[in-house]
């Protein structure tokens, strides 16, 4: 086939797509948030078939299927690092300013991580089982960052 | 025989006389038998607008006969068991013909179960009947008290709660002096209060209650007590804050246009429709494509239409969905027409917008008879966009 090098009419057209939603947190997931802002305190919930505690709650065990959404259990509000990320690029959808740290953090009490950011600390210097505890939002927004952040104890 | 939602399959069938309705059940004369698991067979006959209902073993002769449990008969009956569900899951199972069991329908008055209303006796006795099981020890750890209710009037009484060790056991009389005596004057007021139709400080406020001895402890009454319920009801849960959140993302988008398109969008900044066509069948594609959509073979060959045209199709909207460059959604009810401009043959149409105003003033093409005549109207600053043509309009 013929290379077709004219590229005289070509022209890029830049466009900003803007997608209305409505997210529904669900009784579980409204219960969790709810008790976040207004208590401070992280809710889980157990499955009392295999007896692992999930956080953030979910309404059927994914191992089991078993129905968990009554049986709630309080966390305590402080767990250790398993694992993180840093973020080392900015985008619009992003919680904070580049470079920051995402760290899946296991809460006592619980068998799942959680993802929430972590700060007070250099990327650098973060490691694996770096205990840490939950600071709180002032403002509070009905998401997950009713719990502003984590930062090492 | 048990009840279900209160009711039992007897109650259904002994009101069926009451509920009767000639006038529903003109010109019938059926038979319909009922055959509820574990509960009966009975058998309805309807005959000259009258009726009879009675238990029967024989269920033959009849025009359909109806086989379900206790608990979807009443529910069906009292609306609270959906009739197609049950009958499609084979919960409720009909022999015979189905037409004439619905007809049934409109002869009968729907059952309303009686409204049994309580007295304060009974609620009072019911409320203290149930005191020592709505405890809740969880609340009265460490508690080593005595409460005494003194409930004025006919209806009224005298109990005391000792609650000790993380048990509750409620004796008649007032024993001794209780920690703390709660005092009302009139039985209909407590219940009131328990039914959380009145609140206890009015009732203090009004002299019509007293509290004597420890008044905190009268005040964590209610966390010591789960809150009465009347039987038959249930507990009602309280409404739970649910988290709706309603977003708006933006999502930034690039369109390369690459030749083609580009060349026919950069014709529309100089009032030009160009289509493209395609040199082995020579029909014309607009917006052009790269390649021939059935020959398959580059179309190279540009051709200018229009731009006047006669209307093929006037679609109206009524609902939008947002313009995927700019989230906007456009006024409705809007015409999006399919125009086939002048040199176009075919179904060589071109898609745009009609002029607001002129949606229903139009004419659509109509086997010979070609469509209203339209113009595009152009946009003032032209960046070469589709919207670089505002709207076709009536062309008079």
């Amino acid at each position: 086939m013929r290379q077709r090098m004219d590229t005289a009419d070509c022209f890029v057209v830049e466009g900003k797509l803007a997608l209305p939603y409505t997210y529904f947190a669900g009784r579980v997931g409204s219960k969790f948030i709810t008790t976040i802002r207004d208590q401070k305190k992280i809710l889980g919930v157990r499955c009392n078939h295999c007896n692992k505690v999930f956080v953030p709650p979910r309404q059927t065990c994914a191992i089991c299927m078993e129905e968990l959404q009554n049986n709630w259990v309080e966390l305590q509000n402080t767990g250790e690092v398993t694992n993180f990320t840093v973020v080392r690029y900015n985008d619009k959808h992003l919680p904070r300013t580049a470079p920051f740290i995402l760290a899946m953090i296991k809460l006592g009490g619980a068998d799942t991580p959680m993802v929430h950011i972590l700060e007070g600390i250099l990327p650098e210097k973060v490691r694996i089982g770096l205990k840490v505890k939950p600071v709180f939002a002032q403002e509070t927004t009905n998401t997950i960052l009713d719990i502003d952040h984590f930062e090492p104890i | 025989m048990s009840a279900y939602f209160g009711v039992k399959v007897e109650d259904i069938f002994a009101t069926m006389p009451e509920r009767f309705r000639p006038e529903g059940a003109e010109g019938i004369s059926a038979s319909y038998g009922y055959n509820i698991h574990g509960e009966g067979k009975w058998k309805l006959t309807v005959k000259d607008g009258k009726m009879k209902i009675g238990k029967a073993d024989d269920l033959s002769g009849c025009a359909t006969v109806t086989t379900t449990d206790g608990e979807t008969f009443v529910g069906i009956n009292l609306g609270k068991v959906d009739a197609m569900k049950a009958f499609s899951s084979g919960k409720f199972k009909v022999e015979g013909d189905f037409g004439a069991l619905a007809k049934t329908a409109k002869m009968f008055r729907k059952y309303i179960p009686p409204q049994k209303e309580m007295s304060t006796r009974e609620y009072i006795l019911d409320m203290f009947a149930t005191l020592e099981k709505r405890f809740q020890p969880k609340k009265a750890e460490g508690l080593d008290v005595t409460v005494g209710y003194d409930i004025g009037g006919e209806d009224g009484g005298k109990w005391t709660a000792v609650i000790r060790k993380g048990e509750c056991l409620l004796k008649e009389g007032i024993l001794g002096t209780p920690t703390v005596t709660l005092k009302v004057q009139s039985a209909a007021d407590w219940v009131a209060l328990m039914l959380g139709k009145i609140d206890a400080l009015s009732l203090l406020s009004a002299g019509k209650a007293a509290i004597t001895g420890e008044a905190p402890l009268a005040l964590k009454l209610g966390e010591i007590f789960a809150p009465y319920v009347p039987p038959g009801e249930k507990a009602k849960e309280p409404e739970q804050e649910l988290i709706v959140l309603r977003k708006t993302i933006s999502v930034n988008q690039r369109f390369a246009t690459g030749p083609v398109m580009g060349k026919f969008l950069n014709g529309l900044k100089e009032k030009k429709i160009l289509a493209n066509q395609c040199p082995q069948c020579k029909r014309l594609q607009l917006p052009p494509r790269e390649v021939c959509a059935v020959c398959r073979v580059e179309a190279t060959q540009w051709v200018e239409v229009g731009p006047k045209g006669h209307l093929a199709v006037n679609e109206i909207v009524y609902y939008a969905s947002p313009d995927p460059l700019t989230g906007e959604t456009r006024e409705t009810p809007y015409g999006s027409i399919h125009v086939l401009l002048d040199g176009c043959k075919g179904n060589e149409t071109f898609t745009h917008l009609l002029r607001p105003d002129q949606i229903f003033k139009v004419k659509e093409t109509w086997q010979e008879e070609k469509g209203s005549r339209l113009r595009p109207v152009w946009a003032e600053r032209r960046t070469g966009s589709i919207h670089d043509i505002k709207f076709f309009e009536l062309d008079e």
